[in-house]
């Protein structure tokens, strides 16, 4: 039962359900099958693009870039459809392509020549948004083809298809992070990474594979944001990089690195789309949603950060006579 | 009160525990102003529990400290320093980055409110520097100088504290022979100004030469005072040594096999200075040597965490490529290191990830790790070892500091080495768990592995090696059985000036 109850996921679980039924005691229209179906829609292109940045979070670094990587390939995706006469599913793999290989380019600055997480996708962010006016005169590319809004629009036995992308993605991400052994060399590294190349782990090419990660689900993201719009434009997806981290940081994600579950990572996105749902539907304006979402980023790491605080005042109680026992005996060596 | 030889500074009948462990029991001392007062004594011997309590890090259970005669209580390392108490630890506290001057001053710069007199701090700097005859800019930036004038600045950095009491634990671990003797200069000049000094040495004709009184300490107290302690050297290493040497090591000698490792001409850009030795099977070759000595450098070197500039490392006959640790591990070496926290473990992990994260390979099934058989691994290792059994599933930071040892041990039992690299294997751990710990190094050796062992504890490394090399300088100087080994050989052996005399 208590271990159980200290699984990852409870915490921002039980949050989002929290937020929902506050949501819904506020509105009649909260719970009503069009708003669920809106809200599934709403919330697809922020989760799938913030399991890269989960993954980037896990080994210990942070990923500033993919809204303007998504602004650089919905040009690209709609320049390919529209004017280079590429077709339509060739121009899709080859755009999640190009997008796995801006993560590897980042994650080569970061891993190998040691640029900091940060510094590397800060300038992403700047550069990439900047290649994205580089196309079509910086003008947005609008009805780029025909078959690209059934992507997003589209319904698999009713079911909309946003939603199953993301049970299929969240559920490819989980096992990747769970079940294999390059899950496992992400957490690793993310943990302790000179312990993690003490023990044969390779530091620099796992992180790299985070990074990769991180470029396929902006990729993802920036298909499903122009299939939405049926267009490609240098100003999508601005902001999108700083939701995606939120995501993963309500959900629990430490931004030390090594610990949190990439499922969170879904109901911290959903925490965030609900809060913006259930304010719009009463009306609220933008600025004020701003605002609240961020409070909840706040509270919600805060949360986290209180709750590990309180049991480590007790550990330390305990403990500190211990650890200045043994800094004695390390003082003493010849 | 200012008169030479007037005690300012006395510890009485001091007696500190922790748990069941008694750290210090009935110490007395007395620091007198104008003397150099050298604190010896083996490793656990209770040295820097008295230290930690004269600069307030902890409070005695029972026992008094009085200052010019009257008791005063040292609630925290504030009121030690409050009270002109100054410490320089093997571990400085200079800001790296900033300037001597600004580092000497640091949290005192002068001026008012928001201004700093940086002219003004420099001047002081300055004199106070030329006053100890430290011959270094109050401009210069710390982190741009040579660690012994590192530890210059740290001792002006006291002085300019206005302490009339410096202790120093160890201040010549990291220092050449020249910068030793500018430092024991530098004593002997604040000595003249009446400064009472504790001076704290593994370095025993270091001590004999430097130091006015001794007290020796053993098992958590003091063997001989001030008044009685010999100055000399041999003398002292009786003292030190005792006569109660019965600590109970379960070595199993066995008949060492074909030679399994062999290094030749070993030399790394960190430390390693061309270096040769081999390790047979069923053999135990102990690493001796100071810190910094290069004993741990060698251990990286052939780990592959430091590259190799020069010579060659042959395992089973066969030259082997090592450029990385993983390199290693698949040879069959395993490295032990000597921090397991910052090294070793992974505190986001549960014992069977920890126990098995050095051979994930094994357990790759292409798509999926075979989690199944990775916990039948583990929970094997964990009834071998002893470790407690929730260690299977629960994070490793909620384990004691034994059992988080046992689970790095485990890793590398289930990876499968063949030479096992033992860096501090039993540092700060119970004695259940070393002595856990030295019956697997029996079993290693029983099953005809190699096991390069290196400690700091003297009497460990001579009960559980078969053979002892001694490093310095980061070269070996001494390989011989660890039968013709005396403890007395091995605490003269650290001492590099007698040698290089």
């Amino acid at each position: 039962m208590r271990r159980w109850l200290a699984h990852p996921l409870v915490g921002p679980a039980i949050a989002t359900i929290v937020i929902a039924l506050l949501v819904a005691a506020t509105t009649d229209r909260f719970l009503t099958a069009g708003n669920l179906n809106n809200l599934a829609l709403q919330v697809s292109i922020v989760a799938l693009v913030a399991i890269g940045s989960t993954a980037v979070i896990f080994i210990g670094g942070i990923d500033l870039s993919p809204g303007s990587v998504i602004a650089l390939l919905t040009m690209v995706l709609a320049c390919m459809l529209k004017f280079w006469e590429i077709s339509f599913w060739p121009a899709i793999v080859l755009t999640l392509l190009l997008g796995a290989g801006i993560g590897a380019f980042n994650g080569f600055i970061t891993a190998y020549l040691r640029i900091p997480a940060f510094i590397t996708t800060l300038a992403g962010y700047s550069a990439y948004r900047g290649l994205a006016f580089m196309f079509n005169k910086g003008s947005p590319v609008f009805s780029a083809s025909d078959r690209l809004e059934p992507l997003f629009y589209g319904t698999a036995l009713g079911i909309p298809l946003p939603l199953i992308y993301l049970v299929v993605f969240f559920a490819i991400a989980y096992w990747l992070m769970r079940y294999t052994r390059l899950g496992r060399s992400i957490y690793a590294v993310g943990g302790n990474a000179n312990a993690a190349r003490l023990s044969g782990i390779n530091v620099r090419r796992t992180q790299l594979y985070a990074f990769v990660i991180a470029g396929l689900m902006a990729a993802v993201g920036a298909v499903l944001m122009a299939a939405r719009l049926n267009s490609g434009s240098p100003n999508y997806g601005a902001g999108l990089e700083l939701q995606a981290i939120a995501a993963a940081v309500i959900g629990g994600a430490s931004l030390v690195g090594g610990r949190g579950d990439v499922l969170a990572t879904l109901f911290g996105a959903l925490t965030i789309t609900i809060v913006q749902n259930g304010l719009n539907l009463n009306a609220v304006p933008t600025s004020t949603q701003n605002i609240v979402i961020g409070a909840i980023i706040v509270l919600a790491v805060g949360i986290d950060m209180w709750r590990g605080e309180l049991g480590r005042l007790v550990a330390f109680r305990r403990s500190s006579a211990s650890v200045q026992q043994k800094t004695a005996t390390q003082g003493e060596k010849p | 009160m200012n008169e030479p030889d007037a005690i300012t500074w006395e510890l009485r009948g001091i007696r500190k525990t922790f748990g069941p462990v008694v750290a210090n029991d009935d110490v007395s001392l007395a620091l007198r102003r104008g003397q150099i007062h050298g604190l010896v004594g083996e490793n656990g011997s209770g040295k820097s529990t008295l230290i930690r309590t004269l600069c307030g890090a902890h409070q005695p259970d029972s026992g008094t400290i009085l200052h010019e005669g009257r008791p005063v209580r040292l609630d925290n390392p504030f009121a030690s320093r409050a009270s002109g108490i100054a410490t320089v630890f093997q571990e400085f506290s200079l800001v790296p980055h900033m300037t001597v001057a600004e580092n000497i001053f640091l949290g005192r710069w002068p001026g008012a409110h928001l201004h700093v007199d940086w002219r003004g701090m420099r001047q002081a700097a300055r004199r106070v520097l030329a006053d100890l005859r430290i011959d270094v800019s109050p401009d210069a930036v710390v982190r741009d100088l040579p660690v012994a004038q590192q530890q210059l600045v740290e001792i002006a950095k006291a002085m300019a504290a206005n302490a009339d009491v410096i202790i120093l634990d160890e201040p010549t671990t990291a220092l050449g022979l020249r910068e030793i003797d500018h430092l024991h200069d530098l004593l002997r000049r604040m000595r003249e100004r009446g400064a009472a000094i504790l001076y704290i040495s593994h370095r025993l004709d270091e001590v004999v030469r430097l130091c006015d009184v001794v007290t020796v300490m053993r098992n958590g107290r003091v063997v001989s005072t001030a008044a009685e302690t010999p100055i000399d050297v041999s003398g002292i290493i009786t003292l030190m040594i005792g006569k109660d040497v019965t600590e109970h090591y379960p070595k199993a000698h066995s008949e060492p096999g074909e030679v399994l490792l062999e290094a030749r001409d070993l030399t790394t850009e960190r430390g390693v200075r061309g270096v040769s030795f081999a390790v047979r099977r069923g053999e135990v070759l102990g690493l001796w040597g100071m810190l910094g000595s290069g004993r741990s450098a060698i251990a990286r070197a052939l780990f592959g965490v430091d590259p190799l500039t020069g010579g060659e490392v042959r395992l089973r006959g066969r030259t082997l490529r090592i450029h990385s640790p993983s390199d290693a591990i698949a040879a069959g070496i395993a490295l032990l290191t000597e921090n397991r926290k910052t090294d070793g473990l992974f505190f986001n992990f549960t014992g069977t990830e920890n126990i098995t994260a050095a051979n994930l390979r094994d357990f790759d099934r292409g798509l999926w790790l075979d989690v199944r058989s990775e916990h039948k691994v583990s929970r094997r290792l964990i009834e071998r070892l002893q470790v407690t059994p929730e260690a299977e599933f629960e994070l490793v930071d909620r384990l004691s500091g034994g059992n988080q040892q046992k689970i790095v041990v485990a890793r590398w039992l289930a990876a499968g080495a063949e030479v096992f690299i033992l860096d501090e294997p039993t540092q700060g751990i119970d004695v259940g768990t070393k002595v856990a710990i030295y019956q697997l190094i029996n079993e290693f050796t029983g099953a005809g592995k190699g096991v390069i062992l290196i400690s700091s504890d003297d009497k460990e490394l001579l009960a559980m090696s078969d053979r002892v090399a001694i490093v310095r300088r980061g070269q070996i100087v001494r390989t011989d059985k660890a039968s013709e080994f005396s403890k007395a050989d091995l605490l003269e052996s650290s001492d590099e000036r007698k040698r290089a005399a």
